[in-house]
């Protein structure tokens, strides 16, 4: 990015998408289990993820970009994920949220999917159980990072 | 206009004459979880109202009965999890109950159980108090409580290790002292509770707008209550003073001065105003606790259940073999039944326990207040808007790792 | 032996509700499952007007193999009472007790999910916890714990990951880093 004579401002049209894209990721309220009851605590003011730019959390899929899947995927919730993502608009990330969303955690057991990365794909997991909110607003640091860095969910469609 | 008579499941979205089937969920801002309600509408207003569960049914019973008697409280901590040392506390209380060792417990590690299990209550009504804030646009109500919520997440963070499910309480008593710097911790919250109650109220009790909402929504009579088995806020706001800590104390609840607030409306409001004043009293109880403290052993003094203290295992021989047994092969429990119940947030929390006399649970059947007080839903929600359907899901504060388990 | 000892069953093997110490937290009845609907509403005549819970509980071992497990309240006296029916057989079965309380209909629709046991009676017994096609009942002590498809498989071993190199163990590269960090802070020339 350069700066001309008589304010112009030269740059990549990637990167000021890309800067635009993860200055303002908006998560879809995928609230399962506790983890949500942490991702709640990562939106009050001890931790504000809206110093991130996810102010708003969109309950609409179509008007997401982020889905943070939080909590334990049970069988009959995990078609309902599936929808979900499905329904959103690309360029969309998923956080996996807390040992049980990674991979079934303390659950290994006949009702919860071992890990949500069996039905839909994953950027960033987070281990814990459940994580700090601490432990969120990092792998939405890292969602950042990956956007900013491009390659999958960058400006041009998934690869 | 014709109410369908045939069960509203999933597959059936249709539109008949003026009537509609819509599903409310399993992903909706204002269930407070993963619910499906599938409703029959006019317009706006309910016909008909089924809810379905089982969206996060975990199979925590099934998993608990192959993992040791200690091993199995930590996934039992995560079915109610906005209160998760309710549910230690009463899993620990019950199987203290088949082995004997009810009357055996310090008075130091009962008073610090009931100082947990209040402070918990607390935090689990801050979540309901900002949740159902957030349901009718109150947002402010939501960074007040969470604030305050932090507050006791921090505490819960120095005895247990983690903010939620600390595995603090255990079979035989606590898991270890409370840590240097606790009573200060609490001293602060004590300090500023009342300030933050007085905000809240001020902010939501007179405020005109949340009184239109919840006002006569959702009115339920004691005989309703009754059919529906509703226990807890639910059960004191039509007026019937049925608490568990009360009519079947344990824990030493019986040395504490509280009241059991109830109002006889029955509506969604007398429920909101039930629960503000719990959360005073559960303040008033943690004050006394905290003035009446002893000192103690924190848990007792059978090394078969409890490990012995770390320090002790690299001196005694005894101790060392009792930490391993209890380590590989956990504790037995002697062969029987029993019922146990605690007044949780949402109610009246009971665990039907069974032993076959071996190292892991036989079988724990939870009794959840939630999936009673949410099953209420059927017969509330008809000739309500569906404004008012959400006002009643938050008034009947439902938690979902305990509805599915 | 006290009164709060439930009568144990004849002819069986492990029978824990028989074996209880004397606990004192409800007055405990056995009843058969012919009995039992008029048993539920005589003590909700009597006060016990609160249904606190319809639970189910499987011993294979013994005759009747599941015993549906009723706990009341009495409000007004503050009493509890269980009662326990023990049924049996490959479909088994037992009145509903929908009529008497509206909040049994859930309970029992559980009980049919997770334990295959039908409520003759209930306006609309279908599965609740588990997805609608679900096959088997799993609270069952027949049903393995990881469900039908995973029973034989291998619990996943973290080193198998492709993430993680394969053939030397976290732990021994750690080790190897940590000894390399403290010859440097220490001069050393260790490396080979």
């Amino acid at each position: 990015m350069e700066v001309g004579p008589g304010h112009f401002l030269l740059a990549k049209l990637d990167d000021v998408a890309r800067w635009a894209q993860s200055s303002s990721v908006w998560p879809l309220t995928m609230g399962l289990a506790c983890c949500a009851i942490e991702m709640m605590s990562a939106t009050a003011p001890e931790y504000d993820i809206g110093r991130l730019g996810s102010e708003v959390f969109r309950p609409s899929p179509r008007q997401a970009d982020l889905m943070i899947v939080s909590g334990r995927v049970a069988q009959k919730m995990a078609p309902v994920v599936k929808r979900l993502f499905d329904q959103m608009a690309d360029p969309k990330w998923v956080i996996s949220m807390g040992a049980c969303a990674s991979s079934g955690g303390v659950f290994d057991n006949y009702a919860i999917v071992q890990g949500v990365d069996t039905i839909i794909p994953v950027d960033v997991y987070v281990p814990g159980c459940p994580p700090t909110p601490d432990g969120l607003l990092y792998a939405v640091n890292l969602i950042q990072q990956q956007i900013r860095e491009g390659g999958r969910g960058g400006l041009l469609a998934r690869a | 206009m014709s109410m369908s008579t045939t069960p509203l499941t999933p597959e059936i979205v249709s539109h008949e004459g003026n009537a509609m089937v819509l599903s409310m969920g399993p992903q909706h801002p204002s269930t407070h979880g993963v619910l499906q309600i599938m409703l029959e509408i006019e317009g706006e207003t309910i016909l008909k109202a089924e809810p379905e569960i089982g969206y996060l049914h975990t199979g925590i019973e099934k998993t608990a009965e192959n993992l040791f008697w200690s091993q199995a409280q930590t996934v039992i901590e995560r079915m109610d999890y906005l209160a998760p040392s309710s549910n230690a506390y009463c899993y620990c209380l019950a199987v203290e109950q088949l082995l004997g060792l009810t009357d055996r417990i310090p008075e130091r590690a009962r008073q610090i159980r009931v100082l947990q299990a209040e402070l918990t209550r607390v935090a689990s009504h801050c979540v309901w108090l900002g949740t159902h804030g957030i349901d009718l646009g109150a947002l402010s109500a939501f960074f007040y409580c969470f604030d305050m919520r932090e507050k006791i997440l921090d505490l819960q963070e120095a005895t247990g290790g983690a903010r939620m499910h600390p595995n603090y309480l255990r079979v035989g008593g606590v898991q270890a002292d409370l840590p240097s710097g606790f009573m200060e911790q609490l001293d602060a919250l004590l300090e500023m509770f009342p300030g933050r109650m007085r905000d809240l109220r001020g902010l939501l009790q007179s405020n005109p707008i949340l009184q239109d909402r919840l006002v006569d929504v959702g009115i339920m009579t004691q005989e309703e209550a009754q059919d529906w088995s509703i226990t807890g806020p639910g059960l004191r706001a039509t007026g019937i003073a049925y608490d568990v800590r009360r009519a079947f104390p344990y824990g030493g609840y019986e040395n504490y001065d509280f009241d059991i607030p109830t109002r006889t409306e029955g509506d969604s409001y007398a429920r909101f105003l039930v629960r503000l004043d719990e959360m005073e009293q559960s303040m008033r109880i943690v004050r006394q606790v905290r003035d009446t403290l002893k000192p103690g052993p924190y848990a007792v003094d059978d090394t078969k259940v409890m490990p012995p203290p770390k320090e002790t295992i690299a001196l005694s021989m005894e101790a060392l073999i009792h930490h391993f047994k209890i380590m590989t092969e956990g504790f037995r429990v002697p062969p029987g039944d029993v019922y146990q119940a605690v007044e949780g947030p949402r109610g009246e929390l009971g665990y039907y326990v069974v032993s076959d006399g071996g190292n892991r649970p036989y079988r724990v059947r939870t009794r959840p207040p939630s999936m009673y007080n949410l099953q209420a839903l059927k017969g509330l929600a008809p000739g309500n808007l569906i404004a008012d359907l959400v006002v009643i899901i938050g008034s009947l504060d439902p938690v979902f790792g305990e509805v599915d388990r | 032996m006290p009164s709060t000892q439930t009568p144990p069953l004849t002819g069986t093997a492990i029978d824990p509700p028989a074996l209880r110490p004397p606990i004192d937290d409800a007055a405990i009845e056995r009843i058969a499952p012919a009995n039992v609907h008029a048993r539920l509403a005589e003590l909700k005549r009597e006060g016990f007007t609160l249904l606190l819970d319809v639970g189910a509980v499987d011993y294979p071992q013994r005759t009747p193999r599941f015993d549906i497990v009723y706990h009341l309240l009495n409000l007004r006296k503050t009493k509890r009472v269980r009662l326990l029916c023990g049924v049996t057989g490959t479909a088994p079965k037992l009145p509903t007790a929908t009529d008497l309380w509206k909040s049994a209909d859930w309970a029992e629709r559980e009980i049919y999910d997770l334990f295959g046991i039908s409520f003759e009676g209930h306006p609309d017994l279908r599965r609740i916890q588990m997805p609608n096609d679900w096959e088997g009942h799993p609270l069952r002590k027949d049903y393995p714990l990881r469900g039908p498809a995973r029973e034989r498989s291998p619990r996943p071993a973290f080193a198998l990951k492709s993430n993680v190199q394969a053939g030397t163990p976290p732990s021994g590269r750690t080790l190897e880093a940590l000894q390399q960090q403290i010859a440097k802070i220490r001069g050393e020339d260790r490396s080979k």
